[in-house]
């Protein structure tokens, strides 16, 4: 019971209370009621708006996927990866993992079709060379969630949470789809999905009971495998629907083989994997927000795509062949990161004098998470015990760091 | 193909380069955490050999 303010709907309308001693107060409509308030506090039955917009209750930072609208590309840009017997990385943060006998492209915005809306770019895969998987040959587009930030879910524990993943997803084949979360070595839920309709934007939602066995990694490695199977050998498919905790999985019992047909096409964006048995809006981000959580794994500190004279770094010449050179990373790094080149030409600008090098720097013992020594040699002609810079000279290369999983 | 880099004064190993054929040369460091190193280690556990270091 409570005390009601009601506005009536019917009739000639007006204001209808009622009274009690209850200490609580139901504000309705309709006889129908939106807000009650009570000793222990307010709920709202609908929707809350606040200045006309949606009033969000969702905690931000919520997806545990990062980049699952597909907008950073820092590797290649928008450019095609072919993936044939090999594990590259593709969009920022999603890798391909292939040991089969298939090979496909993945490409952002592959194809030029028009993503979902509210969305502005996707991940494209099309098969080149078909494949009728076997054994363990596995072909699976996925990301590594780290450790550090699944620790909420209590996974391995009596107190797991239920997560729920939901994505967009279109592909030229139709049927029952495949993939699964795992751990790595020996804990693997397989699921299934549908897609109804050929070349059709499809949403999907998937809930998953936590794993309450075996051990989910909560430090800088790998704390979830979060995978899309596009057709694997029966060693590594499961029963999907359940946890298994004895296997390495990589697909689901009965899925659509996408590499099975040669051109097929599988486009998937709008990412999100969260705590809860319901699927919430998809959590947009500022870019330069996603851009700085890509960067964590990596990042480029020289584009000669955007510059052709891109400096990579400032430089003291130790002799007049050879530099050294202290990278500062905008963002902290996973772990001890790779240095990344694909240039061919470097120039050194040394005070007076200055020199080319078609020799990529390397790294040396001097590295932290944030910041990092290279070593250059391979110049000609520079002043002994100078400082200046080193700057890309070959436009379409990058100099970048990696700490991926 | 791996090939090892040593410090030029020290003649310590310092890092590992690796051309991955799809036009990125990588060069490792030597630590327990980084994948590519992690990764390399499991091509040399396959009974591979990575070429020597540059002589100083």
């Amino acid at each position: 019971m409570a005390i009601t303010i009601n506005a009536k709907t019917s009739g000639a309308g007006g204001l209808e209370t009622t009274a009690d001693n209850t200490g609580n107060i139901n504000i309705q409509s309709g006889g129908s009621t939106v807000m009650s308030v009570t000793s222990s506090g307010v709920a709202i039955t609908g929707a809350l708006s606040q200045n006309g917009g949606a009033y969000s209750t969702q905690p931000t930072f919520r997806n545990l996927i990062i980049n699952g609208d597909m907008r950073i590309d820092q590797r290649n840009a928008g450019a095609s990866v072919s993936v044939s017997s090999s594990t590259p990385y593709t969009l920022d943060r999603w890798k391909a993992f292939n040991n089969g006998g298939a090979v496909f492209l993945v490409q952002q915005n592959l194809n030029s079709i028009t993503p979902p809306e509210g969305f502005t770019n996707y991940l494209g895969v099309s098969v080149t060379t078909s494949d009728t998987p076997s054994g363990t040959e596995t072909h699976v587009i996925r990301q590594q969630i780290e450790g550090n930030n699944i620790s909420h879910l209590n996974w391995g524990t009596a107190n797991a949470k239920t997560i729920t993943i939901s994505f967009w997803v279109r592909s030229s084949l139709t049927g029952t789809f495949g993939g699964t979360l795992k751990n790595g070595p020996d804990a693997t839920y397989p699921y299934t999905y549908t897609i109804d309709s050929a070349n059709t934007w499809e949403y999907k939602t998937i809930t998953i009971t936590g794993a309450t066995s075996n051990t989910w990694n909560t430090d800088n490695s790998t704390g979830i495998f979060a995978q899309w199977s596009l057709g694997s050998g029966s060693s590594v498919l499961g029963t999907p629907g359940a946890w298994n905790y004895s296997a390495n999985l990589n697909g689901a019992t009965g899925e659509t083989v996408v590499v099975g047909t040669s051109g097929a096409t599988f486009y998937i964006t709008g990412v999100q994997l969260e705590v809860g048995s319901t699927a919430t809006d998809f959590e947009n981000l500022p870019y330069d927000v996603q851009l700085q959580r890509c960067q964590r794994y990596f990042q480029v500190i020289a584009d000669g795509r955007v510059s052709i004279n891109a400096p990579i770094c400032m430089v003291v010449s130790q002799s007049t062949t050879v530099l050294h050179g202290l990278v500062h990373f905008p963002t902290p790094m996973r772990t001890i990161p790779t240095l990344v080149t694909t240039v061919t030409s470097y120039r050194a600008n040394l005070g007076a004098s200055n020199g080319n090098s078609t020799t990529n720097p390397t790294l040396d013992t001097i590295i932290s998470t944030i910041s990092a020594r290279i070593d250059q040699s391979g110049f000609s002609g520079l002043g002994a015990d100078s400082a200046g810079l080193v700057r890309i000279n070959s436009e379409t290369n990058y100099v970048a760091f990696q700490a991926e999983l | 193909m791996y090939k090892l880099v040593n410090n030029k004064e020290t003649n310590q190993l310092v890092s590992i380069t690796k051309d991955n054929s799809s036009g990125e040369i990588l060069s490792i460091p030597v630590h327990p955490a980084n994948t590519d190193y992690i990764q390399y280690l499991e091509w040399v556990a396959e009974g591979n050999t990575p070429e020597p270091a540059d002589e100083v």
